[in-house]
């Protein structure tokens, strides 16, 4: 109920300053709900959008269970679709069910390990998770500018990307005429797992407990360095996936700032979900509409398209205000 | 001199005050006397201009104070002495009794200010150096900086907050001294206790509160503690469990020269060596502070030591962690029971699996059991007369007495072979603390090896078989119940005797 009321609240706002440019609030939004959900062909690209937002968010949402605060999503996912590229065009003779599973599965591998250095770099020398994750983003989007400006790029193309990838190396489309490929199904089974871990297995008990009292985690035998490399480690597999799912469903190829914005969405995805995995879901579909149905909104009317950052950003500080506001409450 | 009549306050629907009046004459100490959450913190914040009251009127001197600021209450001429010191431990004496203090006026003249410290000192026996660190000093003295930051800043009537908490057995016999001779002077003391020995020894009157209410107002020389303690709780308070004579079984815990250190490196346990047998409780006493928390964290696998063994049972467990000790049998009541013993934010059926949930029967294969663990809770619940709505109750919605109900519940219940309680009755009221001390007797009469940690003396002769003495990370002194001599103990405490211990208590104390 309450980030229903969030959304609405910022809604309100937004169309105040769609006003304030001159413009209808109820023509932009009307243009922006059919440019979100007007068609099958709409709301497969929304999905499309919402995959990498779920699968990151997920992630996201578990290290801050266990008050891990793992800022590197962007990274993690820049690389994961840097080895999901060069698993499909070092292997293009591959058959066609295994290419992409193989290059899925790089993909979340390097995001693991890319998460698991920061997690070594915070246990071993002590540097805070929340600095090493972010300037890890740079390095890692940098690496794969690097890779396309070198081997992995085409030669002749004039921006850096790499060659469109072998056929056989893309995920599947799922709807009929429309762009929607197999990553939401992928999404959503993931969302499921993250579910059953968090709340039916020990690993996601630990979590919890380390979330809620160091001391306690201790006391109860748990290790926090362990499950600190645990969680990183997962949350970067499943944005090394997301970046591989981008890569192998939507783009065909690696680009340049394919991740850019993808690691601080799925941050405020994760919070709009309220950390927990099943309503991560919806939240990270939230993001994915709006997006795309601020690009109709924009044709459609004029509205410019930073606004739906701005209803994206007044929609987090309503629902966190609303969330502060609930645990003071429940303390007195 | 100050009259506070009516005072009511709610927080939400919890009605910490109920139409409260407390009279306090000139030259009067009054204790203030009630369990946790009975309102005694409430009134004094209200009093000091902390929190305003829903209705009601005090009258200081002759005159109201409405809307009032701490600054105004302490213009007005009342002191108030938090259980947690407010001063600036870098700081020296004087600095912290200049701190804030408006009549230094414009220029600050320290070497005035220290020739007050110095006659209010030798004035009132507080054995004060202004030049002193803060931090150096031991914690008696720190209280009486704030007792004399109170009296130089004009108090008349004095506000402490549950003053003996920290203090060793000397050092509380020299606070009340020093509020005695407060009271020759004419000036008031309001004495927020839930100690009844301290409260009668001291005090004038009590006023006795319960549940935001007054449940009794009496002079302290015409009632005993057993009718305090049942005006406290409102009901009788048994008389603990007989403790059954048992002879000592085989050696269950086994310590031999421990040695351990703090966060900060500084080497807080030195050398300890005893031995615990099945069937009996020894208490470890000592002033908070002396190595007790380390000496608990080492033995029950949190921390390692830096030196020496733990036994469990015959097997030796210094190399395990915590999984690897409660494997052994050793179970563990932590001091600290909000952050440490509980999570708070977690349901009763949670907290019961908090240390099990990685094994059967909670754990099926990779996956928890719910219903194992309500089931467990459940039983848990009635085993224990856990007052709480069910399994799924939130612990944090929990009282203090039955939130340690679900720590002991959860250790004590798989019968362990050795359990270690640190201060397990802290902040608990007369029934929830008769209540942990039956159960831990009855765990010794299960044949179970008990260490019982605690700063309070009393509590420790309820308990123990035996009483070691903890002094600066060492044991110095080890008794037989029966040769107890509490003037000696109190001494120990204070570090200020140390003796060869009681022969027939050092049976089983291994030898390095």
């Amino acid at each position: 109920m309450r980030p229903l009321l969030a959304v609405l609240l910022a809604l309100a706002l937004t169309a105040l300053l769609i006003v304030a440019a001159g413009k209808n609030p109820l023509l932009a939004y009307a243009a922006l709900g059919r440019g979100a959900l007007g068609s099958w062909d709409r709301v497969g690209v929304g999905l499309n959008k919402a995959t990498p937002y779920v699968l990151t968010g997920v992630g996201v949402a578990l290290c801050f269970r266990a008050r891990v605060i793992n800022i590197g999503a962007e990274g993690q996912i820049a690389l994961g679709g840097l080895a999901a590229t060069w698993i499909a065009l070092t292997f293009p003779q591959a058959p066609p069910v295994v290419l992409p599973l193989l290059a899925l599965a790089a993909g979340a591998l390097t995001g693991a390990g890319w998460a698991a250095l920061a997690a070594a770099i915070r246990l071993h020398r002590g540097v805070h998770e929340v600095l090493v994750t972010l300037l890890l983003n740079f390095v890692g989007v940098l690496i794969v500018s690097e890779a396309l400006q070198g081997s992995l790029g085409e030669p002749g193309a004039g921006f850096p990307q790499s060659p469109l990838l072998p056929r056989a190396s893309w995920l599947p489309r799922v709807l009929k005429g429309s762009d929607l490929h197999a990553g939401i199904v992928i999404a959503v089974i993931v969302v499921v797992l993250a579910h059953v871990l968090l709340w039916r297995m020990p690993f996601g008990f630990r979590l919890r407990v380390l979330g809620a009292s160091t001391p306690a985690a201790v006391y109860a035998g748990i290790s926090p360095p362990r499950a600190l490399l645990g969680v990183m480690s997962l949350a970067g597999a499943l944005a090394g996936l997301a970046g591989a799912v981008e890569v192998l469903g939507v783009h065909y190829r690696l680009i340049d700032g394919f991740s850019h914005g993808f690691g601080f969405n799925a941050v405020a995805i994760a919070l709009l979900g309220a950390l927990n995995p099943i309503t991560v879901l919806p939240a990270g579909l939230f993001f994915g509409f709006l997006e795309t149905g601020a690009l109709a909104m924009q044709r459609a009317v004029g509205v410019p398209t930073p606004l739906v950052a701005v209803i994206q950003g007044l929609t987090m500080i309503f629902i966190l205000s609303a969330m502060g506001l609930s645990a003071r409450r429940s303390k007195v | 001199m100050l009259r506070m009549q009516g005072i009511s306050k709610s927080f939400g629907s919890v009605h910490a005050n109920r139409s409260i009046d407390l009279e306090v004459a000139p030259g009067r100490i009054v204790g203030l006397l009630g369990e946790n959450g009975s309102g005694k913190t409430t009134l004094m914040n209200i009093l000091f201009g902390i929190v305003p009251p829903d209705a009601g009127t005090i009258v200081f001197k002759g005159h109201p104070l409405v809307g009032h600021s701490p600054r105004e209450a302490i213009a007005a001429g009342i002191g108030m002495i938090h259980q947690h010191f407010m001063l600036v431990p870098a700081m020296t004496v004087t600095e912290n009794v200049m701190l804030g203090w408006e009549a230094t006026g414009r220029w600050l003249r320290p070497a005035g200010v220290a020739q007050q410290i110095s006659s209010a000192s030798s004035a009132y026996g507080l054995g004060l150096d202004p030049a002193a660190r803060v931090e150096l000093l031991p914690l008696g003295a720190q209280q009486r900086v704030e007792i004399v930051k109170a009296v130089l800043r004009g108090a008349e009537l004095l506000v402490l907050d549950e003053p003996t908490s920290s203090l060793s057995p000397p050092e509380v016999a020299g606070l009340l001294r020093i509020l005695r001779r407060l009271r020759e002077e004419g000036r008031s003391v309001i004495f927020i206790s839930h100690k009844l020995g301290e409260v009668l020894e001291v005090c004038d009157e009590v006023v006795v509160l319960r549940d935001g209410g007054v449940a009794g107002r009496v002079e302290a020389a015409t009632v005993d503690r057993h009718e305090l303690a049942r005006m406290m709780v409102g009901r009788e308070v048994n008389a603990p469990l007989d403790r059954i004579a048992r002879a000592p079984g085989a050696e269950r815990l086994v310590v031999a020269n421990l040695t351990a250190c703090d966060a900060l490196e500084i080497e807080r346990v030195r050398g300890l060596s005893f031995s615990v047998r099945a069937g009996e409780v020894l208490a470890l006493v000592g002033v908070d502070g002396n190595g007790q928390a380390e000496l608990a964290r080492v033995i029950v696998g949190i921390e390692r030591p830096t030196g020496g063994a733990v036994f469990v049972d015959g097997a030796e467990v210094t190399a395990g962690g915590v999984a690897a000790r409660r494997a052994a049998g050793l179970a563990h009541v932590p001091a600290d029971r909000a952050t440490t013993g509980l999570v708070t934010d977690m349901t009763i059926a949670e907290n019961l699996a908090l240390r099990a949930f990685d094994e059967p029967p909670l754990r099926r294969g990779p996956w928890l059991d719910p219903d194992a663990m309500t089931e467990l809770a459940r039983e848990r619940i009635a085993d224990f007369a856990i007052r709480a709505p069910g399994p799924a109750t939130v612990v944090r919605t929990l009282s203090g007495g039955n939130q340690q109900k679900i720590v002991l519940a959860r250790e004590l219940g798989s019968r362990p072979a050795v359990l270690v309680a640190e201060q397990p009755t802290r902040g608990l009221d007369p029934g929830a603390t008769r209540f942990v001390i039956d159960q831990v007797i009855a765990l010794r009469g299960a044949g179970s090896a008990v260490l019982y940690i605690t700063t309070e003396l009393e509590e420790a002769l309820l308990v123990a078989d035996r009483i070691g003495v903890m002094h600066q990370g060492r044991l110095v002194g080890l008794l037989r119940r029966e040769h107890v001599d509490l003037g000696r103990l109190g001494l120990m405490m204070a570090g200020a005797l140390e003796e060869p211990s009681d022969p027939a208590a050092l049976y089983g104390v291994p030898t390095p």
